[in-house]
């Protein structure tokens, strides 16, 4: 157990935890830092190209057929956080279930940069994983976005007794298809699998990935201190399902990712990656699908439990957490 | 060389940009001007008005000018009926006099 705890407080204090905690508390002092939009931009479009990129070039030299247990699981998880939401967070009391189903869809979907961040903290740490365990991004972001919106609707239309416009789901995963995090992510596992840029890889990509993504963390620690007064004015309970739901979301997906490792070989690394996709929860793109995809869901209490609370809990709890536990587990 | 015409003023969620733009062209208006806005109202569900990583929370501010009150009308009858229940948005209108003599 004393090992558990140092391998766990050598994490906390990797520098990606450390400038997401310094954007927090800069922001929450008051600060006049500001970090432009296009700056965040570029450093989420390039951090997502680095890590399709490594996948891509992973799966060229790979067995694809690996990767498709992994996905259907993804896709499982997804969607079962959604429900999970639901009838949780959905059934106490002062929750709108439009609400608790926007928070779980939100919560069910991915974040580039808690993805962005794991990679290299798993490298730091010598945990082997499958370099395309990234690609499994969409797989569980989209089916959770389109549970969500699904799940809203029905309750809405039976509600109201009306039934009401019938969901319309390939706009949905066209949008999220669409959107720059999955667009970006998708276009390097594509140059990857297709085109040969190493060249490119190691004199840019490569070198700058953990610089650029210590100043997504001061940029995400900062938003997240932002958010806190939009949290601030709704109900309790959404704090306290956005900090216990990522560790639940993600011992769920590791005990997912832990069968598929007996089953097929699937690395313990990997499960950790699965385990934190699920512990994430998106940022970027999620937000502005479930406005569109849930009208009447308040977005102050999904954003602000994704963003303030959700995605901190995912990155400075739930990957050093996993890590820990599979280095446990590898025997050291 | 100037005429008198309607201000249509809609601020709202950047969200509902499109479709916001493409309402108020279907519905006959020859242009508008979309700005970012930033603001706190009296509905409790946004208050930003600092630019964000996510677009949810922020705002636009679109200005319609149209030749008819009757056209400016219908365009915000289409906006109450479709976003006032779900959306932060608020619609005003003012007479301002077009300097450039255009067919509005």
């Amino acid at each position: 157990m004393t090992d558990f705890i140092k391998l766990f407080l050598e994490q906390v204090q990797s520098p990606t935890l450390g400038f997401l905690i310094g954007g927090i508390v800069v922001a929450s002092l008051g600060s006049q830092l500001a970090i432009p939009d296009s700056i965040y931009k570029f450093i989420s479009f390039f951090l997502l190209m680095k890590i399709g990129l490594t996948g891509g070039i992973a799966i060229r030299n790979s067995n694809p057929a690996e990767i498709f247990l992994p996905a259907i699981a993804a896709v499982l998880i997804g969607i079962v956080i959604v429900f999970i939401s639901r009838w949780t967070l959905g059934k106490l009391p002062g929750i709108s279930v439009p609400d608790a189903v926007a928070t779980g869809g939100l919560f069910g979907a991915v974040s580039g940069s808690t993805l962005a961040a794991v990679l290299p903290q798993l490298d730091a740490a010598k945990v082997p994983y499958e370099a395309w365990t990234a690609a499994l991004y969409p797989f569980m972001d989209i089916p959770a976005l389109v549970t969500a919106i699904v799940v809203a609707s029905v309750y809405l239309s039976k509600k109201t007794g009306r039934s009401t416009e019938k969901v319309e789901i390939w706009p949905i995963i066209k949008e999220s298809l669409q959107s720059s995090a999955v667009t970006a992510l998708l276009l390097g596992v594509a140059l990857g699998i297709l085109t040969k840029p190493e060249p490119v890889y190691e004199s840019f990509f490569n070198p700058l990935f953990r610089g650029f993504l210590a100043v997504l963390m001061i940029i995400m620690g900062m938003e997240a201190a932002q958010r806190m007064n939009e949290l601030r004015k709704v109900a309790q309970w959404f704090a306290i399902y956005a900090f216990f739901a990522p560790i639940l979301h993600g011992f769920l997906a590791f005990g997912v990712g832990l069968i598929i490792h007996k089953l097929t070989g699937f690395s313990i690394g990997g499960a950790v990656v699965l385990a934190v996709i699920a512990a994430s929860s998106s940022d970027i793109s999620g937000p502005p699908t479930l406005r569109a995809g849930i009208p009447s869901a308040n977005p102050s209490a999904y954003i602000g439990a994704s963003t303030a609370i959700g995605t901190p809990v995912a990155i400075a709890i739930c990957i050093p957490l996993f890590i820990g536990i599979a280095e446990m587990m590898l025997g050291r | 060389m100037s005429q008198q015409v309607w201000k249509l003023v809609i601020v709202a969620e950047e969200v509902l940009s499109k479709k916001l733009t493409k309402l108020i062209r279907e519905a006959g208006a020859t242009g508008y001007t979309i700005n970012a806005a930033g603001g706190e109202g009296s509905r409790n569900v946004r208050s930003t008005g600092e630019p964000s990583v996510s677009h949810t929370l922020s705002n636009i501010k679109i200005e319609v000018l149209t030749g008819t009150r009757e056209l400016a009308d219908k365009i915000t009858r289409e906006i109450e009926a479709k976003y006032y229940a779900d959306y932060s948005i608020i619609t005003y209108i003012y007479q301002v006099e077009a300097l450039r003599d255009h067919k509005f």
